[in-house]
């Protein structure tokens, strides 16, 4: 009877291995994605990564995280960058082709995954969500604007400046608190 | 002859509490290891060395199957391995689904001892007077499982000698289990209205009614229970200086090796294997009396 019920479990693993898909790529095989060159003609937006707030609150910080080696001094993970904007790139297609162009690491949640029907991005470059007090995560704002939508749900335009912004306090101390935001906003959105 | 089982109630029970407490709290190598050796230990003394090992072959592949599901779904950790469905897969999180896993069958290991020395008339014992419906209802709860298991032995074996799964097909086989089944549902029913019954008519739960019980507090019981409480208290003066930390992610921290710590870990040993050593120790003496015969 036990083990009847090993049985099930292990074969209930290996469906979900099978049909998750199984692609396993060696490490230098995973970041050799090419960064299009940028030309004349083509379409760009910025992208840049801080965590300035947590500098500021590094008392609540995970001790295993106040290492310069995870927080950077200045704050910058990613300094202001400038991508090439493949036609229906979402924010979150230009964060994974980012970071895995420069090597940084990120944990994302996919869209089939939650209520929200959109990517959340759990961590970037070990810095987790509550790793700073239980009301921390990472936040992003478009042109300064805190689009208030997952960021696999927004679509920018060319010229951009896309940030992705640690919080510890659930956005109040970046003015991105969800009850500050302006009602109506004539946004670029999938469906 | 079990000896830890002959200790008062209310020792066994702050004991058990104790070490499921510290198990759960912490993930630090060194004490989920003491779990888990103090609870096979334990086991392999209860019981007969066949079903040990047994159980140690069924509990491994258990162990295989959590450890090998944490890293499906943590990512974070230092050192990638390779990358799956564009998903890193870390030595961290192996080695931290390794770690749960261990903790999970310690446990288990204790769960599983635990009927045979924290039985149900100790357990409404000490909480009878107390909570007399709800200790009654948990001490019901904690010998369903096994008392089930003898049950379906015995109507199985009568079902089986009266010709119940003498067809070769596989359907038959299924519905004679099926019938079992159901026999034992109905049986279980009507013994827990007995078993309620005669607990009302001997007066259970009333005010003013004393019960016999052979559990005295001798002077071992005090022993056991200071070196319980000393050990406690060094434990969790260890657990203030930050002994018992440790991390997993994004890098595993070391361990400290300080005087204190590794005084805080043999203590967390010595708990943990306290019962096998009480059961060795008796062991030895019968065997070393007998020989004198």
């Amino acid at each position: 009877m036990k083990k009847d019920l090993l049985m099930m479990f292990f074969g209930l693993l290996l469906t979900v291995v099978l049909f998750g898909g199984t692609k396993i790529q060696s490490v230098e095989d995973y970041y050799q994605t090419h960064v299009d060159d940028i030309q004349e003609d083509s379409e760009t937006i910025t992208l840049s990564i801080r965590c300035d707030t947590v500098l500021e609150n590094y008392e609540r910080l995970d001790d295993q995280l106040q290492d310069p080696k995870y927080v950077p001094e200045d704050g910058t993970i990613l300094p202001e960058t400038k991508y090439v904007l493949r036609p229906k790139d979402s924010v979150f297609d230009l964060l994974v082709r980012a970071t895995r162009h420069e090597q940084i690491q990120m944990e994302y949640q996919g869209a089939g995954e939650n209520l929200y029907g959109s990517a959340y991005i759990l961590g970037i470059h070990h810095i987790y969500e509550f790793s700073c007090g239980p009301l921390s995560g990472w936040m992003y704002r478009v042109n300064g604007e805190y689009p208030s939508r997952g960021c696999s749900q927004y679509l920018p335009v060319n010229g951009d400046h896309i940030e992705f912004i640690y919080t510890c306090d659930l956005g109040r101390d970046i003015g991105g608190y969800f009850l500050e935001q302006k009602e109506n906003k004539e946004l670029h959105f999938t469906q | 002859m079990i000896r830890f089982e002959k200790f008062h109630p209310a020792i066994l029970f702050i004991y058990y509490l104790l070490v499921i407490v510290f198990s759960m709290f912490t993930v630090h190598p060194i004490v989920l290891a003491g779990t888990l050796l103090g609870g096979v230990l334990l086991f392999a003394l209860l019981h007969p060395m066949r079903e040990t090992l047994r159980n140690l072959l069924f509990y491994f592949f258990v162990f295989i199957l959590i450890g090998i599901t944490n890293p499906l779904f943590s990512h974070n950790g230092e050192t990638i391995l390779f990358f799956l469905n564009d998903n890193p897969i870390t030595m961290e999180a192996i080695i931290y689904g390794a770690v749960i896993s261990i903790m999970l069958v310690g446990i288990i290991f204790w769960c599983k001892c635990y009927t045979k020395i924290l039985t149900s008339d100790k357990f409404l014992y000490l909480f009878g007077k107390m909570i007399p419906k709800l200790s009654l209802i948990l001490s019901m709860t904690l010998r369903l499982i096994p008392l089930f298991k003898q049950q379906i032995k015995k109507i199985s074996g009568t079902q089986k000698v009266l010709g119940l799964y003498s067809s070769e097909s596989r359907t038959d086989a299924l519905l004679g289990r099926i019938r079992v089944f159901d026999s034992l549902l109905s049986w279980s029913l009507e013994n827990a209205i007995d078993t309620a019954d005669a607990m009302k008519a001997r007066g259970y739960g009333l005010k003013g009614r004393s019960n016999f019980h052979l559990f005295r507090f001798h002077k071992e019981d005090g022993i056991l229970l200071a070196a319980i409480l000393i050990l406690t208290a060094l434990i969790a003066s260890g657990n203030a200086d930050g002994v018992f930390l440790f991390g997993y992610y994004p890098y595993i921290t070391g361990m400290l090796l300080t005087k204190k710590a590794i005084l805080g870990y043999l203590c967390m040993l010595f708990f943990m294997l306290l019962p096998s050593l009480l059961e060795i120790k008796e062991k030895i003496l019968w065997n070393c009396l007998r020989s004198k015969i």
